[in-house]
């Protein structure tokens, strides 16, 4: 298979961009903790923000890329498509997650409670269901090309409720601050908006270097599987 | 028209089948009903709170029995492997799916018209002030429930542990919707406020929308074999 023998050789550039990414970290890191000032109402803890912020966005981007990779393979139908899809959607879910452990953290001194049934929190919670579906589904069909079809309708549903969450703090003038940034204007002072862009840039270089790493490794994954089901014939064996 | 009329046979058809055997509306309506009745139990004795949950206790209740007549939509299809013939008519998939879910729609929302009186009664709801919006809140909330369940329940008719499996799948899309119902009844009902519930009206038919032309999109691909 093209695929996997394209993947086995560990292309030198992916080095590259992983300690780009990192070193990009630190530098996103010393300007949120160090160069940003404290906020006029919340002090110190606006340096939460960036973290916080930056990890929704990405996680918007992941879900929207897995439903994207998704689509492609439905309509293609080539295995490498679901790989892909799978890559994003495990990000996803991992962004999802620092998502919410970041703005728990974040919303503990600020509003002084960890968790509220505000609507944009319980959408995010909810969001983060939504992609465990997208695995538990996958963790119950064995034959490769219904599991692929399967879990691509499921993160073309999950795209489907990615407006509500997106618009939920619009809507609902709840606990959860309404979005800063808009096409219609920027309610953020800029010094805090320029550390926030880097820092949100940053994290998507990670998301970037983490998702080719992953699905370089998928596509290895998937070679072997399909090695193993020609050379046993059956489906069976590669559970021994 | 001519695209409409299949869509009205198979729904007739899955109503048809459902009058003659009875067998998802004796198990609903008993289930939803005790449904109603733990959840007034559990907090009887304490009239405000009673009145209080009642909005969120008969979606609860709507949703439950949902998830029941959904997944039987399918598991009587499979029984005689007739579901395969359904998929040999010369129609869309999308087809197929929208006659199922208009089934699934009516079943609920008269389950849902047969539920509201019984909340009524055992909660202490006040539903008399406002019933045309609170009769629009069940139809918008029981479309927005029947398209995903009907959706999922075909995507997982033919997967391994399907039955634990759906509710898991479903829930997390539902909330929404059923958050925006609960608030537009308890905004009729209790509060009065017809703004607030037009606020969360609205909403719920962004939701509707959104599935239906999804869920339609990509309906064939969950059932392609």
């Amino acid at each position: 298979m093209n695929d996997t023998s394209q993947a086995r050789h560990r292309p030198g550039w992916l080095n590259a961009l992983g300690l780009l990414a990192i070193g990009l970290f630190a530098v996103g890191a010393y300007l949120g903790l160090v160069v940003s000032p404290p906020d006029v109402g919340q002090g110190e803890l606006i340096r939460i923000m960036y973290a916080h912020v930056s990890a929704a966005w990405v996680c918007f981007l992941a879900v929207i890329v897995a439903a994207v990779y998704s689509m492609l393979y439905l309509w293609r139908g080539r295995p490498v498509d679901d790989v892909r899809a799978v890559a994003h959607a495990e990000l996803a879910l991992l962004f999802a997650g620092l998502t919410i452990v970041g703005g728990m953290t974040y919303s503990k001194p600020t509003l002084n409670t960890f968790w509220t049934w505000d609507a944009k929190l319980t959408l995010t919670a909810l969001l983060f269901a939504l992609l465990v579906g997208y695995f538990v589904v996958r963790g119950l069909v064995d034959d490769r090309e219904r599991r692929g079809r399967v879990s691509a309708v499921v993160a073309i549903v999950v795209l489907a409720s990615l407006p509500f969450n997106w618009m939920a703090a619009e809507w609902f003038r709840t606990l959860h601050p309404a979005k800063s940034l808009d096409p219609g204007g920027v309610t953020m002072e800029a010094s805090f908006l320029r550390i926030l862009i880097f820092n949100a840039v940053v994290a998507g270089l990670i998301y970037l270097w983490l998702a080719l790493e992953r699905t370089r490794l998928g596509r290895l994954e998937a070679g072997i599987e399909e090695r193993r089901e020609r050379v046993t014939g059956s489906r069976e064996a590669i559970d021994v | 028209m001519s695209e409409l009329a299949p869509i009205i046979v198979i729904a007739g058809k899955d109503l048809r089948q459902e009058l003659r055997s009875r067998a998802v509306t004796v198990a609903t309506l008993f289930f939803a009903a005790i449904t109603l009745l733990v959840l007034a139990f559990a907090v009887s004795g304490n009239g405000s709170l009673l009145a209080d949950i009642a909005p969120g206790a008969l979606w609860t209740a709507l949703a439950f029995a949902g998830v029941i007549s959904a997944a039987q939509s399918y598991a009587a299809e499979g029984e005689e492997n007739s579901f395969e013939q359904l998929l040999l008519y010369p129609v869309p998939r999308a087809t197929l799916y929208l006659g199922k879910l208009l089934a699934n729609w009516l079943y609920l929302a008269v389950l849902a018209v047969l539920m509201l009186p019984v909340t009524a009664v055992l909660f202490g709801l006040p539903v008399a002030g406002s019933w045309p919006l609170l009769l629009l809140t069940l139809l918008l909330g029981t479309l927005g429930f029947a398209l995903i369940a009907t959706f999922y329940a075909a995507l997982t008719a033919n997967l391994r542990a399907r039955e634990s499996l759906l509710p898991v799948l479903m829930f997390p899309v539902v909330v929404p919707i059923l958050l925006a119902s609960v608030r537009a009844t308890s905004a009729l009902t209790q509060l009065g406020n017809r703004e607030l519930a037009a606020d969360w009206l609205q909403l719920l038919v962004g939701f509707d929308l959104v599935y239906l032309v999804t869920c339609t999109a990509i309906f064939r691909f969950t059932v392609e074999e």
